[in-house]
């Protein structure tokens, strides 16, 4: 039975690609081109652009390893054509250029054509007649980093989206012992709808804030409530309030990572020391306890709504397996006596109230469960 | 650690109940590492011993089986505390071979390599020094992603102390050990087996290794050994301040009357 193999040189150029791209590019699938149909010589990159992804199929061929890949855009980007310079030049890019034993050759080429795809975003936005949109482009080019969106309806434009990012501080620093490879951002998304004629004050873009994935261990964007847009704003106007909101947000989710650690290190002279610990955002804990000689583990999650909302707990027996052979688990017991407003001291000791008492109750339903 | 049964070898013994790490815990913020962990389970003859307790259809229940329910109670806890850690498996019979050698979060990788185990009727004599070589070399791999890399040996000969060569370059990576062995008698040496296995933990191990042992026949004692290698290696105090698991019992006659049932229950299977 034959296996389904990537050619050397086509591998070599998708491993330098995902280990050096500054934005986290994926291979979506892969498959065979050429004669040999066990010879995965096409591939789908998935690459994030403007908070959300373009798809890109990347054509090798096995059977002329040397030559340069052809790359397909999306079907409704027909109009991109990132080299065709038409001054009579020969170009300079990553294609014409193409040397199939420089692994870096795709990394060079995936990076030059996603500035050129954002180009030719902006240059067809520019283009768009709308006042509003004119004017928000022209006030907001400027902006470091921001990329810039425009969907299509049947054969207009419809929307106009801005991925803005926010905020011009390294908040890799600001979490001692963090481990995020790529450099964590917030954007506001701004969506405006495109060509209506209005009669006197364009309506209010949708608004919504994004982070960037990892950021979710750290600050919850749905929590945030978004100032109001005032009519007749525009983006930058708008702007200042919310990077201030967001900064005073951004200093409270990090001071409340030492919230919650202190809770969880007050927590050790009542329940023992934890067996494990997540020093970084200190989101969770578990201990191992006793009940007799009943041994048990308390897996403790913090929420970032700690310490309004207490933790959520959940037993785990040393003793008691399931049909599938895992040791059981109680459910979560998140609804149990919790004021944010007692010490850490009653806190803890609440805690450990609850749970001496929920821990028989525990054992009796294992062990009940084991009789059936 | 079982007292009358097999003694610290270290000069200075837990004192029992002492008040362990509670009050001087603190959680630095440093790196966290996740863990590739390697168990090497022991498939020697004295793994076919019973336990003290019957399994499923009044079944005598093995050394080995307990183990395999022991790896599984591990790896559900392991993965429900952390889900990024990783587990591959090896059998030691006179050397160590790959039960599954690529690391894996899947519970039923896990499960199928256990599967894998048989007894060697023939294995007296037990070398690690293959199982050392070889966590070395794989310890480099997991240490070039951030990982850090553990050992649990589980040893179950009573006469046998194992040989071992040391490996090149030590502490890369942690030692834990679990023994289980017959009571001491004139034909057996546990202690002895014990001894080399400090030994060998603490010559090799990164970070602080911990080694249990049992000569009961408990499963219940096996689980909560288990439980307390759970402990990562980072986080660790050392083993004789090792005040778990932690009593959840208030002070108060009431609960008192509540402590009857302690039966130890295994699979319901």
């Amino acid at each position: 039975m034959a296996i389904d193999t990537v050619p050397p040189l086509i591998s070599a150029q998708i491993n330098y690609l995902i280990g050096h791209c500054p934005f986290s590019v994926k291979v979506e699938q892969m498959w065979s081109g050429c004669k040999n149909p066990n010879l995965l010589d096409r591939f789908t990159l998935v690459i994030p652009y403007c908070l959300d992804h373009v798809k890109w199929d990347v054509i090798f061929n096995a059977m002329y390893p040397l030559a340069a890949p052809d790359v397909i855009f999306g079907p409704e980007d027909e109009g991109f054509q990132p080299y065709a310079s038409g001054t009579g030049q020969p170009s300079k890019n990553s294609l014409a250029n193409w040397n199939s034993r420089d692994p870096s050759r795709l990394y060079s080429l995936i990076v030059e054509l996603r500035d050129a795809y954002m180009a030719f975003q902006r240059r067809r936005i520019s283009e768009i007649d709308d006042e509003r949109v004119k004017f928000e482009f022209s006030t907001m080019i400027s902006r470091e980093g921001i990329e810039m969106y425009m969907s299509l309806g049947t054969d207009k434009p419809e929307e106009v989206k801005f991925a803005v990012p926010l905020l011009d501080i390294d908040l890799n620093k600001l979490v001692a012992g963090c481990t995020w490879r790529h450099p964590q951002k917030v954007y506001l998304q701004v969506i405006f709808p495109v060509g209506k004629k209005y009669s006197s004050v364009p309506p209010p873009p949708r608004l919504k804030l994004i982070s960037s994935p990892e950021l979710k261990a750290l600050l919850s964007t749905e929590d945030f409530k978004l100032p109001t847009w005032v009519d007749g704003m525009c983006t930058a106007e708008y702007l200042p309030n919310l990077e201030q909101m967001l900064n005073t947000q951004i200093k409270d989710a990090v001071s409340s990572i030492e919230i919650r650690r202190k809770f969880i290190q007050s927590l050790a002279p009542h329940l023992g020391r934890p067996i494990e610990a997540d020093p970084v955002f200190c989101r969770r804990a578990t201990f191992l306890c006793s009940s007799g000689l009943f041994t048990f583990q308390v897996h403790c999650a913090l929420s970032l709504q700690f310490p309004k909302q207490q933790p959520a707990l959940v037993l785990q027996s040393s003793q008691h397996f399931n049909a599938h052979g895992a040791p059981v688990k109680s459910p979560t017991l998140s609804e149990y006596p919790w004021s944010p407003r007692w010490n850490s001291s009653e806190k803890a000791d609440r805690i450990f109230d609850f749970l001496a008492d929920e821990a028989l109750n525990f054992k009796k339903n294992c062990n009940q469960l084991n009789q059936q | 650690m079982d007292a009358a049964e097999v003694r610290s070898s270290n000069p200075h013994p837990a004192i029992h109940g002492g008040s362990g790490g509670g009050g001087g815990y603190t959680l630095p913020a440093v790196r966290f590492a996740n863990e590739d962990i390697l168990f090497c389970i022991d498939v020697g003859p004295e793994t076919l011993a019973e336990m003290k307790v019957n399994g499923p259809n009044g079944r005598p229940y093995t050394r080995l089986d307990s183990i395999k329910q022991a790896i599984m109670l591990f790896v559900h806890s392991k993965l429900s505390i952390n889900p990024d850690h990783r587990f591959a498996f090896s059998a030691l019979s006179k050397s160590t071979y790959w039960l599954r050698k690529e690391f894996s979060s899947e519970v039923d990788a896990s499960l199928s390599a256990l599967r894998g185990l048989s007894v060697d009727s023939s294995a007296s004599q037990a070398d690690l020094t293959q199982l050392f070589k070889v966590a070395t070399h794989e310890a480099k791999k997991s240490r070039a992603q951030n990982r850090i890399f553990r050992v649990i040996l589980i040893y179950c000969r009573s006469s046998m102390p194992p040989q071992s060569q040391l490996p090149s370059t030590l502490k890369l990576f942690t030692l834990d050990v679990m023994y289980l062995h017959d009571k001491p008698g004139p034909d057996n040496c546990p202690q002895v087996v014990y001894d080399t296995l400090v030994d060998a933990l603490e010559r090799i191990s990164e970070f602080e290794g911990y080694i249990f042992e049992s000569g009961q026949g408990l499963t219940r004692a096996l689980f909560r050994n288990m439980c307390q290698l759970l402990c990562h290696p980072q986080q660790r105090c050392i083993q004789d301040e090792l005040d778990l698991p932690k009593s959840l019992v208030k002070k108060s006659p009431a609960a008192d009357a509540l402590q009857g049932d302690d039966n130890s229950v295994i699979s319901s299977q």
